[in-house]
């Protein structure tokens, strides 16, 4: 409860005390108790299937009445069709969507960017292994660069509208969910039934966090892997983890944040904003902006009373940085680090291996390296402005330098950046050493030139190269990377912020963020010592004299 | 023989010791949210911090009321008169049990040194104090009064040096509250208002 | 007189202040690990289990972030590693006179992580305590055996977490029931 930072100060301290100073027991904690907001409850815990029901409760219209869907669907193009029959334009509505085209070209920066065009430091890159990351494209069949962007029925109604939590595409089956009993994680002696086409067709309603979380949970390869704010804990999460969608009290669904429009969603990471000064966002306004922000709800000015202070924060701190105390609170680990430079070692029989940690999570894997995961994870904060700058597939770059496969711009200076949480993901991955540029691998094709066939990186590397038509120079080589992910999910209960003294402290959270003064973080060393110091000599001063005062009336009187 | 006159008001005796609580109360709580220790914590430090900054603004109003109606603003009036005296008495004569130089009076009751003292408080760290403080305080109005240019850093730097002068002052304070003709005649007169003073 | 009385107290409060600023510090102990809480906590297992010859026995693993998370707030991880050793916890529970010492059981070491994003383990001032009530040719013993749950063999591969019931019996043998 009372500790001393400077040993010097105990004197002075000490001396104030001997003033009479008495004060009160009062309350040390910084998080006071906070008035919990009504939690409002239904009874009973509601499962993601239940969820869905009521929806359904609520639709004017019950899908399994209509005669179309009262068909054995062969395959999932042909559930599309039944779709499109009465919801005639929502194919050509999501072909215009990121989603479809996995292609975006930000207006700002003018980088082309997209899902099909980024290299980042996980599985690095999607040409040439189309078949297994499509399993997260909302189409069927894109299986190589010929796929027909234009093709209605190719489109996957099921995979965002499913409401009985048995669709999943697979990977290596190029968008498709399995149409026959396929085995299940591949190798493990478990079989999938053939999807029930018809059953989920007749139950298809709107998107739920199981239906997002199918691809956005499990990015980057796994459940919790990529982002860190996003896992399946969030699928039916309490009030701890995320306020908002706590499954028996609020109940948010994505679709609550990100709204969309004709298909399109609001949000995003590479064109994110950083900073919204625009206040509430009323319904019916016609302004293009993020719907998906904190403000659009909660406006500029968000606290009162005895938080009344935290308004003065918002000039420099993004909501998030407080009100996200940690991510990956779910209890799943979420990857922390990935370094490809180990891969192909073999077990004795010269076998691939897995080597697994105590959270029961692989850190060896002979097709990948070596990983490192973590939960409860403190963010790393950094100033943001919106502006994100890739390290394209042509960029190049000075190897000698931990890569940046994103950089985030801002400072505290530009008036336009906040001080943001993020996840840094950090990588060692193969690149150009001739060419000092990124480069595309073939990791699962079904060629014997893919890295996890014959665990030759630079066959892989050479043959996707190849394949996305780019110039490399034969050399692979390894280079360190970083990969920056805003983190603005599980959003914490407001009792659970980050507490003043986490960061008003010395070497707190923010400590190594320039631009900002905080109270509390030994700001003024200098003149605190100087300070001090006089202090102690007035006392010294003060007490000398009275030392002689004493003795001088002692030896007179 | 010594004569018993009444120096310090009720008013006077009430705003020196609420005003002399407040300002320790200000430093306790001012150095934690500098990060010196950590006794209240820093939420609850910052929240008293400003309760008692605002409690004394209020005392303060009171205060400049009472001097001005009473016309008691002019015991605060500087002199160089004596000053010499003064030193040389803290210096040397109080050693000695020598002669106070200066006789207090209900008109006269601050000696020249006090009276240099407290202007000091009053023009320098007052005024630093009260600024630097009002800024931290309005943070978020800066923009519209025209501040936009200021930085937290330097109001804070400010705002601490005077901190550390009003810590100094009060230690001198306080020990010179000794050095009446007995150890304890200035403070009780601080507490019952009346002053022994030798003829 | 007077000031020698108001010396006297002063003397005492700022002594006062001062343990309580240390007793915490006296009490228990708390280092640093390498690992995540999870691998921490599996080493610390492993550690107990190899001195199974002088009686130790996992017997329980808690969670207690968990509980707290059910409840809908907040807590960074916190496990909790309870190991018992009858032949140490015996003696002490014979004797009418230590036998409130119970209250110790099991022999706990608890793994934790700080807002530093670093893992922490936390102990017992075992040798302290037994001298204070008592027992300390005892917990000078199992003051010596808990260093050894502490220190790690980094050379060995992460083992996987040993999930034992509180008070059930744990891999180290059916006979430990939480003491």
């Amino acid at each position: 409860m009372f500790k001393f930072k400077y040993k010097g100060a105990e004197l002075i301290v000490a001396f104030v005390l001997s003033l009479g100073m008495i004060w009160p027991a009062y309350a040390t904690s910084d998080a006071k108790a906070v008035d919990k907001a009504p939690v409002k409850t239904k009874g009973s815990s509601v499962d993601v299937f239940d969820i869905a029901t009521e929806q359904d409760k609520k639709s004017t219209a019950d899908h399994s009445k209509f005669k179309e869907l009262q068909v054995d669907f062969k395959d999932g193009p042909a559930v599309t069709k039944a779709c499109l029959a009465c919801h005639t334009e929502a194919s050509k509505q999501l072909h215009k969507t990121k989603h479809w085209n996995w292609d975006y070209i930000n207006a700002d920066t003018k980088q082309h960017l997209g899902k099909k065009n980024v290299i980042n430091n996980f599985c690095t890159s999607v040409p040439s292994n189309y078949k297994f990351c499509t399993a997260c494209h909302i189409g069927y069949g894109w299986e190589d660069e010929n796929f027909d962007f234009t093709a209605e029925e190719k489109v996957d109604c099921l995979v965002c509208h499913d409401t009985t939590a048995s669709y999943k595409k697979l990977p290596g089956l190029a968008g498709h969910p399995n149409y026959k009993t396929m085995e299940w994680p591949p190798h493990s002696g478990k079989f999938r039934a053939p999807t029930d086409l018809k059953r989920i067709a007749q139950n298809v309603g709107k998107t739920s966090r199981a239906t997002c979380g199918a691809c956005h949970f499990r990015g980057g390869g796994g459940d919790a892997v990529k982002h860190g704010d996003l896992d399946s804990t969030l699928t039916n999460p309490s009030r701890y983890l995320d306020v908002h969608m706590d499954a028996k009290g609020l109940d948010f669904s994505c679709a609550k944040c990100h709204t969309s429009d004709s298909h399109e969603v609001a949000g995003s990471r590479y064109q994110p904003t950083a900073v919204d000064d625009k206040g509430t966002f009323i319904r019916g306004s016609k302004d293009e902006r993020n719907a998906a922000t904190c403000v659009a709800c909660h406006g500029n000015v968000p606290h009162d009373g005895e938080y009344e202070k935290m308004n003065s924060h918002t000039d420099k701190l993004a909501c998030q940085t407080c009100h996200i105390p940690a991510y990956a609170r779910g209890n799943k680990h979420t990857k922390m680090s990935w370094d490809w430079s180990t891969l192909g070692e073999m077990d004795e029989n010269g076998k691939p291996k897995k080597i697994f940690g105590s959270e029961g999570k692989v850190l060896y894997d002979s097709k990948k390296g070596d990983f490192t995961y973590d939960r409860y994870v403190i963010p790393e904060y950094q100033w943001f402005n919106g502006e994100v700058e890739f390290t394209l597939a042509d960029t190049k770059f000075d190897p000698s330098q931990v890569l940046k496969i994103n950089s985030f711009k801002g400072n505290a200076d530009d008036g336009k950046s906040r001080i943001w949480p993020t996840k840094v993901f950090r990588g060692k991955q193969m690149y150009d050493k001739g060419n000092n540029t990124l480069v595309v691998t073939s990791l699962s094709d079904d060629k014997e030139t893919a890295l996890w066939k014959n665990f030759d990186i630079n066959k892989a590397v050479e043959y996707g190269m190849k394949y996305a038509g780019r110039d490399f120079s034969g050399q692979v080589g390894w280079i360190e990377t970083e990969m920056s992910w805003p983190i603005t999910h599980m959003v914490a209960p407001k009792e659970d912020v980050v507490a003043c003294h986490q960061c008003h402290t010395e070497n707190g959270r923010l400590a190594g963020i320039d631009g900002i003064y905080m109270p509390g973080a030994n700001n003024t060393p200098l003149l605190d010592k100087l300070g001090f110091a006089l202090a102690l000599l007035t006392l010294i001063g003060v007490l000398i004299h009275g030392a002689i005062r004493y003795f001088m009336h002692k030896r007179g009187g | 023989m010594a004569e018993r006159i009444y120096i310090f008001k009720r008013f006077e005796r009430f705003w020196h010791w609420s005003q002399a609580l407040l300002i320790i109360f200000l430093l306790v709580t001012g150095f934690e949210i500098h990060g010196t220790y950590s006794l209240f914590g820093f939420h609850a430090a910052t929240e008293l911090h400003t309760t008692a900054a605002w409690t004394l603004v209020a005392l303060w109003v009171f205060a400049i009321f009472w001097h001005f109606t009473t016309g008691e603003w002019k015991q605060y009036i500087p002199t160089m008169e004596k000053v010499d005296a003064m030193l040389k008495f803290y210096l040397t004569g109080i050693f000695t049990d020598a002669p106070h130089p200066f006789k207090q009076t209900t008109v006269r009751k601050h000696n020249p040194l006090q009276r240099l003292a407290y202007l000091f408080v009053l023009a320098i760290i007052n005024p630093l104090i009260w600024t630097t403080g009002w800024f931290y305080l309005f943070y978020d109005s800066w923009e519209s009064w025209g501040f936009g240019w200021l930085n937290l850093e330097w109001v804070a730097f400010f705002h601490v040096i005077a901190a550390f002068m009003i810590l100094i002052f009060l230690i001198a304070h306080i020990y010179l509250a000794t050095a009446g003709h007995t150890v304890s005649a200035h403070i009780k007169a601080m507490i019952t208002g009346w002053e022994e003073v030798e003829d | 007189m007077m000031k020698a009385v108001v010396g006297f107290i002063t003397g005492i409060v700022f002594v006062g202040l001062v343990g309580w600023n240390m007793a915490d510090v006296m009490m228990l102990r708390e280092v640093a690990s390498p690992y995540s809480v999870e691998e921490t906590a599996a080493r610390i297992q492993r550690n107990i289990q190899s001195l199974s010859a002088n009686g130790w026995t996992l017997s329980g693993l808690r969670n207690p972030a968990k509980a707290v998370a059910n409840s809908g707030s907040n807590v960074p991880p916190v496990l909790l590693i309870e190991a018992c050793s009858t032949k140490y916890s015996g003696p002490i529970l014979k004797d009418d006179a230590t036998r409130i010492l119970s209250i110790l059981m099991p022999c706990t070491i608890t793994v934790y992580k700080k807002d530093d994003g670093k893992t922490y383990i936390g102990l017992m001032n075992a040798g302290l305590m037994g001298k204070m009530f008592g027992v300390g040719d005892i917990m000078a013993k199992v003051a010596k055996d808990q260093e050894t749950f502490v220190t790690f063999d980094s050379s060995k591969p992460a083992p996987p977490l040993i999930k034992v019931r509180p008070g059930g019996g744990g891999a180290g043998g059916k006979d430990a029931d939480g003491c």
